[in-house]
């Protein structure tokens, strides 16, 4: 039956679209759970709200709209959960007879994406998580990841640091008791003692008393007040930022450029002899440091460099080479403009990689004579 | 007797005023078989409780004194009973309330509703009005005025 066929390929789209969050409990007449999530680009500290909905559908399916309930949410109270219900019931109805799995589940997703936040107050001063009137300042907030109670950071972050002076004071290496938690540092030593228990348990969440790890947490970092976060969370930051500006991805692509002709040319071209930009990386080590990629390929797995791996395009050892010879380069540049890199570097993210990717420019000649002209511009 | 303690006590942190604030702000509209006596002073509070009809203490009413340390809530509020203290198997003559929620497992979560609402279900459940068996040996200790919050309590049972 041609309609079947139809349904049960529907079935495997959806199952296609949500992967695991996709339980198909059958497939005709189809009966799935679906665990969905807002759309925050996947990142899970920012999901205030999430929901499991069922949808069942009978023999008559699409004629007869399928059965759509929720069965199990998290950070919605009844009024926001009656409206996704709603919602989901009507878009149901008005489909009637068309294939509405997916469109259902997607009209789902948005509706959870335009209810992304938390409701009520703040269980630790009472106050609004997000204020009723839109006049009044937002306080950045958070959720414990693992029972979604969502609190200020601020007001999470305090009582973090109240429980490590209480730990302190019984364990006898402070007398420092409650007269003096400086409200001004609280934040600060708040994330010094994030840092310090990180992996161990952390505490319980004020409210339910479930047990939550620091690493639950470390979002709140990002979130309190980064003016004067942690030399090492702002500075990532900075990176990052300065990872995926314009400027970095233009010059990404001069490399790629000037790489790929490399690759056209048979190997490396080397830079003039009397190139005096390179202060601290000099030619010579980088044409050794080729060559020793030429003998020892497999050491290639001990460099943490990522600019290298995330290109599986060729193989062949005097490419890698070339590209590890410019690889250096890029890093040496990067030096040239300021970038404050933490000591442990900080490899471009999955979204940079995108831009390392050559998009084009193959004017050889005009690549050539900028690589000899101006091999390490200034900014 | 009760009183000693307050007056070293140190004033309301600023989060601990906001934070009473908006708690007296909601005691308009108080929890059921409570009252909260109207007074100036932020930081100790004084409420009626009434047995809960049905119960041993239908029809009888004891005074709450509710002291709020200064890093409330990161800290528990003290809470005792003014004598004359209902007679409960976890309730001292001297008004102290042997229930783990004001001591070991205060949450900063907690409110005076939510610790008044616990105090009367334990009231509630009881089912024979009688003090602990360490009554005298107790109050004794605490006649200098010591607070229920320096007891090393043993929460014996959540029976009643």
């Amino acid at each position: 039956m041609a309609e079947e066929d139809e349904i049960l390929m529907e079935v495997e789209a959806v199952e296609a679209v949500y992967g695991d969050d996709c339980i198909v409990l059958n497939r005709f007449p189809p009966h799935l759970h679906l665990h969905l999530k807002p759309r925050t680009a996947d990142v899970d500290s920012q999901q205030f709200v999430e929901a499991t909905i069922e949808l069942r559908a009978g023999p008559q399916y699409p004629s007869d709209p399928p059965y759509v309930g929720i069965i199990g949410s998290k950070g919605l109270d009844e009024e926001r959960q009656m409206h996704l219900s709603n919602s989901l019931h009507d878009k149901a109805q008005e489909l009637t007879s068309c294939l509405m799995l997916v469109a259902l589940c997607e009209d789902a997703v948005e509706i959870l994406t335009s209810m992304n936040h938390p409701e009520g107050d703040c269980p630790l001063c009472l106050y609004p998580l997000v204020p009723e009137d839109s006049h009044s300042e937002v306080q950045p907030f958070m959720k414990l990841m693992s029972c979604f109670h969502c609190f200020h950071c601020e007001c999470i972050v305090r009582w973090l640091t109240w429980i490590q002076k209480q730990n302190e004071a019984s364990s006898g290496t402070s007398n420092t008791l409650s007269s003096d938690v400086d409200e001004e540092n609280v934040l600060a030593s708040g994330k010094l003692y994030l840092r310090k228990i990180m992996g161990s348990t952390a505490g319980n969440c004020p409210v339910c008393r479930k047990v939550f790890l620091a690493k639950d947490i470390e979002h709140v970092l990002n979130l309190v007040g980064s003016h004067n976060a942690d030399s090492d969370v702002y500075e990532k930051e900075l990176v990052e930022k300065v990872l995926q500006c314009d400027l970095e991805t233009t010059r990404r692509q001069e490399f790629e450029a000037i790489l790929k002709l490399q690759q056209q040319c048979g190997g490396l071209i080397e830079p003039p002899k009397n190139n005096v930009l390179y202060s601290r990386i000099s030619v010579q080590d980088l044409v050794r440091e080729a060559n020793e990629m030429m003998n020892v390929e497999a050491s290639e797995q001990q460099h943490t460099n990522q600019i290298v791996r995330e290109e599986p395009e060729s193989s062949s050892s005097s490419n890698q080479a070339s590209r590890r010879a410019c690889d250096a380069r890029t890093r040496h540049r990067r030096g040239h403009t300021g970038i404050a890199e933490p000591a442990s570097g900080v490899p471009p993210t999955g979204s940079t990689s995108g831009h390392r990717r050559h998009s084009g420019t193959r004017k050889h000649g005009k690549n050539q004579s900028r690589w000899q002209a101006k091999p390490c511009p200034k900014e | 007797m009760t009183t000693s303690s307050t007056q070293t006590r140190k004033a309301l942190s600023k989060i601990a005023q906001l934070r009473l604030q908006k708690e007296l702000e909601e005691w308009h509209d108080p929890p059921v078989g409570f009252k909260h006596k109207v007074s100036d002073n932020l930081q100790r509070w004084t409420i009626e409780v009434s047995g809960a009809p049905g119960t041993l203490y239908a029809n009888e009413t004891y005074q709450l004194q509710v002291d709020f340390p200064e890093h409330y809530p990161m800290e528990a509020p003290q809470v005792i009973f003014v004598p004359p203290a209902p007679a409960h198997p976890h309730i001292y003559s001297n008004g102290h309330i042997c229930l783990d929620i004001l001591y070991d497992s205060w949450s900063p979560a907690m409110t005076v509703s939510s610790i008044c609402i616990s105090i009367l279900s334990m009231l509630s459940s009881s089912t024979s009005k009688q003090r602990p068996p360490d009554n005298d040996l107790y109050v004794n200790k605490c006649r200098n005025g010591r607070s229920p919050k320096e007891t090393r309590w043993w929460f014996h049972d959540d029976k009643v």
